[in-house]
């Protein structure tokens, strides 16, 4: 097996080819001790197996951000037969900035021009066979989203799997070193006779002239202290303005390249009409809340097909379970464990499914086309005071709508420490059913006064955030990676529809999964809690748990009835108040969790003469920032990839609200 | 003009940068996305608060306000 590492900047179509190449043959995972993604994948050719490492992207290979640490690492630990560089045709003397960084690291490598279409579209016309032997490495002109192309890509690689080549830093040492006392130049002799593995003493020297932290610690442990002594007197002449030297050296060496392999003729550059509009302060955020709502709609469209048929199983499944298991003669038990557990289980998961469907299409689509950073750009500055990146307004915002899906939405930011941060905030922010449930309550028991609960609810949702970025937000965003905005609005470009399709479709396919196993274990053990032969809530697990742990829930101003409403509620939202409808309300309805009748119209009038004040204020809050329900539970664990996340962020939300119904219930006391 | 930084100039203008102040951190993250000393760019948008944009190496790229007063350029 051959280990080849995927190396490219943002947006120079690194996950199209890796898609490409190994489709449904993908891992994710994390990389050991780091929040950090693991994406690896293998594929077959000519009878031999490839694996592929998709390395965080970055726009360089100075350590300063997690990602860019395990980058490094995966290729100066020489783990990688073969590094695979993928660089944008139309950018190219920016993108390749990569491959300079790389220079001088001693593993086998190819390069990737990749969108030699746009290349060809601005009026580039870049000679691949000089390059190639300028650099001395395998170099293909490519087009990523092409399928044609792929026969050649797979030559270009078996040759440089065959016939290894390095590429080596000499060009970029000469640049810098025709500087009078160069520094570089300095460092290198200073590091005489130490031994870098893969890397040479330039690529090192360079490194510590930037400042790199992880070389900085490797050389002082490398060399002798007097010998450390005199490297940092040489950095410290330097101060931070070494990174310049180098980084123009490699600029230098990167047009010397290009100078004569690439034609261009030079245009004159205007933002366009749009981008006008779309990068304005006030229209462009307009512009971007339009597209949100639009988007939300759209995912409603897209999801309501899914939606029929999860619902349409549950109600069609029904009767006919019943009267199967009549006419066999069968165990009751098993009736309502197949209508419950299984057909229950299943159709919810059908369900949420579809909403993460339409969610993960609008948002990839977004990203594909190149507008996801203009989103970032207008929404920097309210995002970036939590630490998130702009574009975090997407999934935040679509979370109104179905914290699942907005969970699977997250995926649109590039730091898992991001990701996992916003899906703290996400489960702050109520979807449609939660605000309904909310308001319903807020009507029922305190009729007029429920605009006030409205407006204290919205105060407390962002002062949750407050608390969030104060709980998490140092762990999952250090605050010495928040940075002001440096971003490139790459380009617009027409959307991949075939490979967007099929992403789409593999991300749908995994959450179903994951959330059908969660989904189901949940329903089970809902039902097991509240099964009772008679329909009777006083034979049911739930009543005995309830009733034993009474004394504690009513310091949350919660009687048995209502602390079983409420995990209820963490199943989902509707289940709480179907709960209350059986509890309070008459009881010819059968008590049971997923095959619910409606909330009785008159279930309002019951719930306020059953439930005294202070024990509806106390519910009211409980309710505000209970847990989602069990499909978010089951889409925060596959993005978090993590089951020890998804319980932190269950037992945060469970503290916050417990916490809450505590305060209100007496305070209610005392004013009621 | 002397002493100008990437914040002041204005729509269409056309500049090279001089010098970038700041630690390494903010240097290899500038130098890294194309915009080094001698490197010259287009201003394409610049409202006096939001983060700038500027044309520089076949992209467009923003720039924080804070970190633009880092960057000195010349017309
Ligand atoms: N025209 C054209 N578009 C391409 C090509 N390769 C990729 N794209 C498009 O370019 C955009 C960026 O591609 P990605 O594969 O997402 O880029 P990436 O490097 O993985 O970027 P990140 O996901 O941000 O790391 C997508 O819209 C792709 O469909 C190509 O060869 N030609």
């Amino acid at each position: 097996m051959k280990t080849i590492a995927l190396l490219g900047q943002p947006n120079s179509g690194k996950s199209t080819l890796y898609n490409a190449l190994t489709g449904a043959h993908q891992r994710v995972g994390n990389w050991p001790g780091k929040t950090v993604e693991k994406a690896e994948g293998d594929f077959f050719y000519k009878e031999q197996l490839f694996r592929i490492a998709d390395l965080p992207g970055s726009y360089g290979l100075t350590a300063n951000s997690e990602e860019e640490v395990v980058t490094r690492d995966f290729i100066e630990r020489g783990n990688a037969d073969l590094v695979c560089l993928i660089v944008d045709a139309s950018q190219l003397e920016r993108s390749l900035f990569m491959l300079a960084d790389f220079a001088g690291i001693h593993c086998p490598a190819m390069l990737v021009l990749n969108m030699m279409d746009v290349a060809k579209e601005n009026g580039k016309t870049i000679d691949v066979a000089k390059i190639e032997s300028l650099l001395g490495i395998p170099v293909l002109g490519f087009t990523a989203s092409d399928d044609a192309e792929y026969p050649k890509f797979y030559e270009t690689l078996e040759k440089a799997v065959e016939n290894p080549r390095i590429l080596s830093a000499e060009g970029i040492r000469k640049i810098a070193d025709a500087v009078k006392d160069s520094s570089v130049e300095r460092l290198e002799s200073l590091l005489d006779g130490a031994d870098f593995g893969v890397r040479e003493h330039f690529w090192v020297a360079s490194k510590l002239l930037e400042n790199d932290p992880l070389v900085m610690a490797e050389v002082r442990a490398t060399v002798s202290p007097d010998r450390f002594a005199e490297v940092e007197a040489v950095l410290k002449s330097e101060k931070s303005a070494g990174g310049l030297i180098t980084g123009e050296a490699k600029y230098r060496w990167i047009s010397e390249i290009l100078r004569d392999s690439v034609v261009e003729k030079k245009n004159v550059v205007k933002l366009s009409r749009f981008d006008k509009i779309a990068t304005h302060r006030i229209k462009g955020k307009l512009l971007a809340f339009g597209i949100m709502f639009v988007t939300l709609i759209g995912c409603m469209v897209l999801a309501l097909p899914g939606m029929m048929i999860g619902f349409g199983l549950m109600s069609v499944s029904g009767p006919v379970v019943h009267s199967i298991s009549e006419s066999l003669g069968i165990w009751p038990v098993l009736e309502s464990f197949v209508n419950g557990v299984l057909i229950g289980g299943l159709g919810l998961t059908i369900c949420m499914t579809s909403f993460v469907f339409a969610i993960v299409f609008v948002f990839a689509l977004v990203e594909n086309v190149g507008y996801m950073a203009r989103f970032s750009y207008v929404f920097d500055s309210w995002l970036s005071r939590l630490g998130l990146h702009g574009k975090a307004i997407m999934p935040l915002f679509s979370g109104l709508a179905c914290t699942a899906g907005a969970a699977c939405g997250t995926r649109v930011l590039d730091m898992r420490g991001q990701r996992l941060f916003a899906m703290v905030l996400l489960w702050g922010i109520p979807c449609g059913a939660k605000l309904s449930v909310v308001l319903f309550l807020a009507t029922a028991f305190f009729g007029s006064a429920a605009p006030l609960f409205a407006l204290v609810f919205l105060i407390l949702i962002f002062a949750s955030f407050y608390l969030s970025s104060k709980i998490f937000g140092g762990k999952l965003l250090p605050l010495e990676e928040r940075v002001g905005m440096i971003m490139e609005l790459p380009p617009y470009h027409k959307p991949q529809w075939k490979a967007l399709l099929k992403m789409v479709g593999r991300n749908t396919w995994s959450v179903f999964k994951k959330a059908l196993v969660i989904i189901v274990s949940a329903s089970l053990i809902f039902w097991a809690l509240s099964y009772s032969s008679d329909g009777n809530v006083e034979n049911t697990v739930l009543y005995t748990i309830g009733n034993a742990i009474e004394p504690v829930t009513k310091l949350f101003g919660m009687r048995w009835q209502l602390f079983v409403s409420y995990l209820g509620g963490v199943f989902s939202k509707e289940a709480s108040l179907g709960i209350m409808s059986t509890i309070f309300g008459s009881t010819d309805t059968a008590f049971s969790l997923i095959s619910r009748d409606d909330a009785g119209a008159n279930l309002a009038e019951v719930l306020s003469a059953a439930v005294s004040k202070p024990e509806a204020l106390a519910f009211v809050f409980a309710s505000m920032f209970n847990v989602p329900c069990v499909l978010a539970m089951g889409s925060t664990y596959r993005e978090a990839n993590s089951l020890k996340w998804m319980f932190a962020i269950m037992g945060y939300y469970f503290a916050i609200s417990l916490g809450l119904a505590f305060v209100a219930y007496h305070v209610g006391l005392l004013i009621f | 003009m002397k002493n100008s930084t990437l914040g002041d100039l204005k729509v269409d203008q056309t500049g090279v940068v001089c010098k970038i102040h700041g630690d390494s951190r903010f240097i290899s993250r500038i130098i890294s996305i194309g915009l080094t000393p001698n490197s010259s760019f287009t201003v394409l948008q610049n409202d006096g608060r939001s983060p700038v944009l500027v044309y520089c190496r076949d992209t467009i790229i923003a720039i924080n306000r804070k970190e633009c007063a880092q960057i000195e350029v010349s017309l």
